[in-house]
């Protein structure tokens, strides 16, 4: 095979993998604290998609400064979420809290989505975002610099979040619940608020990722519950609750849809279920899960 | 007697039902026919999901083995009878298959590995266009068949009831529930565990590849999205926790109710019925962990009935 296509594809894959390791890690967070499997992450992903194309669109901004702008509300939209409908389910039973956190993401997914294409914010219709950028080009392979830019980003807040996670008392409080939520209490952390932040910072990270795929290619009302499902396929891939692993899982995700698709369409989709069930059966806790 | 005749009654009633000799008549029995095809799912879903604790979301990959496995032998020229018996014994391999590395996850996990197994299962049904005609979908010759697809309907829900009613109150059932409560202390005790994981399975298996054979049959068409899709994989799940998960009597009420208030929905309002759906959805979530049949009221009635099953 020609080298070049290859190099070109590993880094479009890269590039690709960052946008779903940044959501994934949102998702992640919430995880990892809360033990709530939030199959509406994607719909808050896709809302502010929306959010951020009415902005560009209705104001003039630039896109990236209009997701500066919406990624930050969601954080409040996050952390609401948890407080109004997620707390509730606290106390109850392990296997009754998953089953009922289950219901009430999947009941707010579809609430979220259908609102979403009745308020004809779309319709049905695809949303993008018109933004030229001139590609760069080295030697045979293309560097797609708006892509570029949107993975330095993801890096950065990426990076960010690990910041504060390892220096400040929030962050190390939202570490110590992942941990042990007994021992957390214990020690005088209020889980309730570290629940509700947790919620907060992973919407923000979707809602940041929403943006990003409104730039670089398209949203509609109904990719929210696809992506969720995507999102979950690649933490679950890297190990739950390791940070590591879902960028590893998002990385290897991107890189096989690249590759596959590339060769086969058809097939691009499918390799993230198939690298899923084939990496569970191999180790079940994940790449990196302990 | 007393015990049985809540349950007689209706049924008898339901057998007459193709008698009637009026207009509606095709279009009710299409209606109920539906609504036994979302009682059997949510029934059978619950023997893995709500007496053994394991959330199956990968239940539908079932129904759609099994519709494409009729669908596939039946244009290949195998008669009907023998055709939907080879498809429901490929389903249970292929539940006994999946069974041993499935079952070495927990959870979250099993929960995510089984639904990925679904979106798998539809691009594969997508991508494999030789075999499965792709997106354009399976056709198999068409005819009208509304009447002994309601009987069979009927039949199959009225199986699933006794078989979940059975293993509740068999060794096996006994066993599931002690791994929903804690499997480390099942195994500790003695329970042969991933034997017993095994068999829940693939019991639970036969009722939806029994369904999705029929289902290729009366609606002489289908599609990797109708079969193996979102919406169809969760509702059955949603149907028994709704009902009661892990009672007999939980997910056919569940299912009953959650049909019922979508056909209103649909019928009703001109939009938004997703956003009423999740709405329902929400507040089942929120306000009745364990399903309408433990809230006290019902409970009392079930108590009055005799049929009441002390599971905590």
């Amino acid at each position: 095979m020609d080298l070049a296509i290859l190099v070109q594809l590993l880094i479009n894959g890269i590039l690709l993998g960052g946008v779903y390791a940044m959501a994934a890690v949102g998702l992640s967070l919430i995880f990892g604290v809360s033990g709530v499997l939030n199959l509406a992450h994607g719909e808050f992903l896709m809302l502010s998609g929306f959010f951020v194309y009415v902005v560009y669109d209705r104001l003039g901004l630039n896109p990236f400064l209009a997701v500066a702008l919406v990624a930050p509300c969601f954080f409040v939209v996050g952390y609401l979420f948890e407080m109004g409908l997620i707390r509730p389910l606290a106390l109850r039973k392990e296997h009754v809290r998953l089953a009922s956190a289950t219901l009430v993401t999947l009941g707010v997914a579809l609430i979220v989505e259908d609102a979403t294409s009745f308020a004809s914010l779309g319709g049905s219709f695809e949303k993008s975002v018109d933004i030229f950028v001139p590609t760069l080009v080295l030697g045979t392979v293309f560097l797609p610099s708006l892509k570029l830019v949107i993975f330095a980003v993801v890096l950065a807040l990426i990076a960010a979040l690990f910041l504060f996670l390892k220096y400040t008392y929030i962050g190390l409080a939202v570490q110590a619940v992942t941990q042990n939520r007994r021992g957390a209490v214990l020690n005088g952390v209020n889980t309730f608020r570290i629940n509700a932040i947790a919620f907060g910072i992973g919407t923000f990270m979707a809602a940041a990722a929403g943006g990003f795929e409104v730039i670089h290619s398209a949203v509609a009302p109904d990719i929210g519950l696809p992506l969720t499902l995507k999102y979950l396929s690649i933490i679950v891939m890297g190990g739950l609750g390791s940070f590591a692993g879902v960028a590893l899982g998002g990385v290897i995700i991107g890189l096989g849809e690249a590759l596959v698709g590339f060769y086969n369409p058809a097939w691009g989709q499918t390799v993230a279920y198939l690298l899923l069930v084939a990496i569970l059966l191999v180790r079940p806790k994940g790449l990196l899960g302990k | 007697m007393k015990r049985t005749l809540p349950f007689v009654v209706p049924t008898a009633l339901l057998l007459a039902l193709p008698l009637l000799r009026i207009d509606a008549r095709d279009y009710v029995l299409q209606v109920l026919t539906l609504l036994f095809l979302n009682i059997v799912l949510a029934q059978s879903y619950d023997m893995v999901g709500g007496t053994m604790g394991y959330i199956n979301l990968g239940h539908i990959a079932f129904f759609g083995l099994g519709a494409y496995a009729l669908g596939i032998l039946y244009n290949a020229g195998v008669p009907f009878v023998p055709a939907v018996a080879l498809a429901v014994l490929a389903v249970m391999a292929f539940a006994a298959l999946i069974s041993y590395p499935f079952f070495r996850l927990r959870g979250a996990y099993f929960a995510l590995a089984a639904f990925g197994l679904v979106k798998l299962m539809e691009y594969v049904t997508i991508n494999l266009n030789w075999l499965t005609g792709g997106s354009n979908g399976l056709k198999i010759d068409p005819a009208n068949r509304t009447v002994p697809m309601y009987l069979v309907s009927l039949a199959v829900v009225v199986i699933v009831l006794l078989a979940s009613w059975v293993i509740s109150r068999s060794r096996l059932g006994l066993a599931m529930k002690s791994i929903r409560e804690d499997e480390e202390v099942a195994r500790d005790f003695g329970v042969p565990t991933r034997l017993v994981k095994t068999q829940a399975l693939v019991v639970s298996s036969i009722f939806p590849a029994v369904m999705g054979a029929f289902y290729t049959w009366y609606i002489n068409f289908i599609d990797p999205g109708q079969v193996f899709g979102l919406k169809i994989a969760l509702t059955p799940v949603a149907m028994a926790m709704l009902g009661g998960s892990g009672l007999v009597i939980g997910p056919v009420v569940g299912a009953i109710v959650l049909y019922m208030a979508e056909e209103v929905i649909w019928t009703q309002f001109d939009e938004l019925h997703g956003a009423m759906l999740g709405g329902v959805i929400v507040v089942v979530g929120l306000f009745m962990p364990g399903g309408l049949m433990r809230l006290r009221p019902l409970d009392a009635l079930l108590g009055r009935l005799g049929w009441r099953e002390d599971d905590r």
